[in-house]
C-alpha cells in the first residue's frame, strides 16, 4: 500500500500569480525514505505542507496514509493520528521541561498523564536523552534539542514523518548524528520518512530522491541522481 | 503533564506582563469587594435603624426634636388608635426618657411592654425579662459590658434601686447600649402613666409601609407624625440606591480597564507565541483546544486577580472601615459577584486573542519569525 498518492496537484498564491505547485504527481510507498530536493522557492516546502495537511491544494488529489486530504474536514485529527513533524528549528516550548514537550502531541490522544509520561520517557530514551528529561530546552545543545524534536515527532506514533530541513541549523558533525538517529528510528519503527532538504549529501541518504523545480517534479527517483548512500 | 497544568504554567512566561495584568484586574476587584462591603454595611445599618424593634416605621409626637428617641410624649391611647388603622398588624408603645441611670447623670431609659419583646427586637442573652411594674431592669450587652454589670446586681435608676434580671442582645446598636424596664414602671418614675414617647408599627404582610404611613398621616397628622421616619427611610433608600449605582459604575470602569489590560496581555502572548501555536496546530491540536488554552490562560490571570483583590478588599475594609465609622458587611454574594466578574473578564478578554490564534494559518504561523 502507498503512504502517499498525489495526482495533478496544483497550488497557487496571490490570486494565481505565484504557482507554488504546478501539476505534481507522486507516489511514495509505506515505509519508504524519500528526500525532496530543490532550490529555494521550488515548491518543496509547499509540497511538504500539503503532505502534512497544513495547507490544502487548489486542485488535484492527494491521499496520505489512506486519507483523502482534499475532501477531509478534520485535518487536525489526521495530523494528530498519522503525521510527525520535524522542523528546521526545533520549535520546543521553552517554559516546560523536555519530557513535557514530548507529551504535547499526546494531548490529542486518549491517554492518562502516567501513560503520557512513560511513553515520553521511552522516546527520550530512544534518542539518548532520558537523563535530560526534566531540563528546560534552553539547557540543551542545538543537536540535543533537535533530538528532542525527533522524539516529539514520534510521540503520536505516526505512520509518516515529515522533516523540513531537519539539520539545516546544525553543524555537519551534529547533523550526521541526527540523521543517523532519524534513519535508525525510521527503520526500527517502519515509519515512512520524507525529508525536504536542499543539501544533496542529506538527500542521498534516502531510498529515493524527488527533485522539484518551479512547482514541478523533474525527477521522481531517477537512479542516476543517487550514486550511492554515504555512511553517516 | 495534564492540559490544565500546561495552562497554569503559560501565563507566567512573561512575568512582568502577567503581574501588571493581575494588578490591573485586582484593583478592579478590590473596588468591587470594598465598595460592596461598605454599601451592604450601610444598608444593613440603615435597615437595623429603620426597622428597629422589628417595626416598619415609628410614630412620635408632632413636635419631636432631632433626638433619635424623641423626648416629647404622646398619649398612650394612641397605641390602640394606630392599631385599628387599616393595614396595621400591630402597634407597640415604648417610653424613652432621659434620666439618671447607674453612674450616669443622664442616660436613656427605655420602657417596653414585657410581653412584646419580639417587636422590640431584643432577645435575652442571660437571665429573664423584667416583670411588669416591678423595680427590675434588663441591660443591653454593650451597656452591661461597659459598666461591668451582671445579672443579679443592683442598678440605681432615677433614684430608685432596680434589680438587674437580664442582659439582652439586639441588632440595633442604639438599643444595645440601653437600659430597659417595663413601660408602666417608666410612667410611674416619670409620674406620667398616660404617656408614651413612640409607637412601633408593623404593617400586615404584603402591605406597603409607605401607604399605611400616609394613611396614618392623613388621619392623625395634626397630632402625631410618621413622616419623619418614612421620609428618612425613602431618602436613605434613595441615597443607598445612588451609592449602589455608583459602586456599579466604578466597578464597571475598573472592569473595562482590567479587561483591556487582559486583552493586551493575551494578544501580546499570542503574538510572541505565533510559531509555537503553529507547532501545536501541526501536531494536531484542534482549534477548540487552542481556544481553550488561550482563554484558560486568561482565566488563570483573572482568577488569581480575584483572589488577591478579594483578600485585599476584605482586609482593607475590615481594618479601615471601623476607623472611618463604617461597619462593612461581607456576604458571600459580594465574593461570588467579584469572582463572576473576574471570570467574565477572563473569558471575554481571552476570547479575542484566542480567536486570533485559532485563525492563524498553520503554515504562516510556522514561518513566523
Amino acid at each position: 500500500m502507498n503512504a502517499v498518492e498525489i495526482n495533478g496537484l496544483y497550488k497557487s498564491y496571490e490570486d494565481g500569480k505565484i504557482k507554488a505547485l504546478n501539476g505534481i504527481n507522486l507516489t511514495i510507498a509505506e515505509g519508504e525514505f524519500v528526500s525532496i530536493i530543490g532550490p529555494s522557492g521550488s515548491g518543496k516546502s509547499t509540497l511538504l505542507n500539503m503532505l502534512g495537511a497544513l495547507d490544502v491544494p487548489d486542485s488535484g488529489s492527494i491521499t496520505v496514509a489512506g486519507q483523502d486530504l482534499k475532501s477531509s474536514k478534520k485535518l487536525n485529527e489526521f495530523r494528530a493520528e498519522s503525521i510527525g513533524f520535524i522542523f528546521q528549528l526545533h520549535n520546543l516550548i521553552p517554559n516546560i521541561s523536555v519530557v513535557e514537550n514530548i507529551e504535547i502531541p499526546m494531548f490529542t490522544q486518549k491517554m492518562s498523564s502516567n501513560e503520557m509520561r512513560s511513553r515520553a520517557l521511552k522516546l527520550l530514551d530512544d534518542v539518548g536523552l532520558k537523563d535530560k528529561a526534566d531540563m528546560k530546552p534552553n539547557k540543551l545543545s542545538g543537536g540535543e534539542r533537535q533530538r528532542v524534536a525527533i522524539a516529539r515527532a514520534l510521540a503520536n506514533d505516526p505512520s509518516i514523518i515529515l522533516a523540513d530541513e531537519p539539520t539545516g541549523s546544525l553543524d555537519s558533525k551534529t547533523s550526521s548524528k541526527i540523521l543517523k538517529q532519524l534513519i535508525d528510528l525510521h527503520e526500527d519503527k517502519n515509519v515512512t520518512l520524507i525529508i525536504v532538504t536542499h543539501d544533496m549529501d542529506v538527500a542521498k541518504l534516502a531510498d529515493r530522491v524527488v527533485e522539484v523545480l518551479d512547482g514541478e517534479i523533474i525527477s521522481a527517483g531517477d537512479d542516476s541522481l543517487i550514486n550511492s548512500k554515504i555512511d553517516v | 503533564m495534564s492540559f490544565l497544568k500546561f495552562i497554569l504554567k503559560n501565563p507566567f512566561r512573561r512575568k512582568n506582563s502577567a503581574i501588571l495584568a493581575i494588578v490591573g484586574i485586582a484593583i478592579g476587584i478590590i473596588v468591587i469587594v470594598a465598595l460592596g462591603g461598605i454599601t451592604d454595611g450601610l444598608v444593613n445599618t440603615f435597615e437595623d435603624t429603620i426597622h428597629a424593634g422589628g417595626a416598619d416605621f415609628q410614630i412620635s409626637g408632632k413636635e419631636t426634636g432631632d433626638s433619635a428617641y424623641g423626648t416629647n410624649t404622646i398619649n398612650a391611647s394612641w397605641t390602640d388608635k394606630i392599631a385599628k388603622v387599616e393595614g396595621v398588624d400591630s402597634a407597640y408603645p415604648i417610653y424613652v426618657v432621659m434620666t439618671s441611670v447607674g453612674d450616669d447623670y443622664r442616660n436613656i431609659l427605655i420602657g417596653i411592654d414585657p410581653a412584646g419583646t419580639s417587636l422590640a427586637d431584643i432577645s435575652m442573652k442571660e437571665g429573664r425579662i423584667m416583670e411588669d411594674g416591678e423595680n427590675e431592669a434588663i441591660l443591653g450587652e454593650i451597656y452591661a459590658d461597659d459598666n461591668d454589670y451582671n445579672v443579679g446586681d443592683e442598678i440605681k435608676i432615677d433614684g430608685e434601686e432596680f434589680k438587674i434580671v437580664g442582659i439582652y442582645e439586639t441588632g440595633d446598636s442604639n438599643m444595645a447600649g440601653g437600659v430597659f424596664t417595663s413601660i408602666s414602671k417608666v410612667g410611674e418614675l416619670m409620674d406620667d402613666e398616660d404617656s408614651i414617647s413612640n409607637i412601633y408599627v408593623k404593617v400586615k404582610k404584603g402591605v406597603d409601609a409607605q401607604e399605611v404611613a400616609d394613611r396614618i398621616d392623613a388621619k392623625y397628622g395634626d397630632d402625631i407624625t410618621t413622616v419623619t421616619s418614612v421620609m428618612e427611610m425613602s431618602q436613605m433608600a434613595d441615597m443607598l440606591n445612588m451609592l449602589q449605582a455608583s459602586t456599579w459604575a466604578i466597578s464597571l470602569l475598573a472592569i473595562v480597564v482590567g479587561g483591556l489590560g487582559i486583552i493586551n496581555t493575551m494578544l501580546m502572548s499570542v503574538f510572541e507565541r505565533t510559531r509555537e501555536i503553529g507547532v501545536l496546530k501541526a501536531v494536531g491540536w484542534s482549534n477548540k483546544r487552542i481556544l481553550g488554552m488561550i482563554v484558560g490562560e486568561s482565566l488563570v490571570i483573572t482568577i488569581i486577580s480575584a483572589i488577591i483583590g478579594s483578600l485585599i478588599g476584605f482586609a482593607a475594609c475590615t481594618f479601615l472601615g471601623p476607623q472611618m465609622g463604617i461597619d462593612p458587611l461581607f456576604t458571600p454574594k459580594i465574593f461570588i459577584q467579584a469572582f463572576a466578574i473576574a471570570i467574565a473578564v477572563g473569558i471575554i478578554g481571552g476570547l479575542y486573542p484566542a480567536i486570533k490564534a485559532v485563525k492563524l494559518p498553520p503554515t504562516e504561523a510556522l514561518r513566523y519569525e
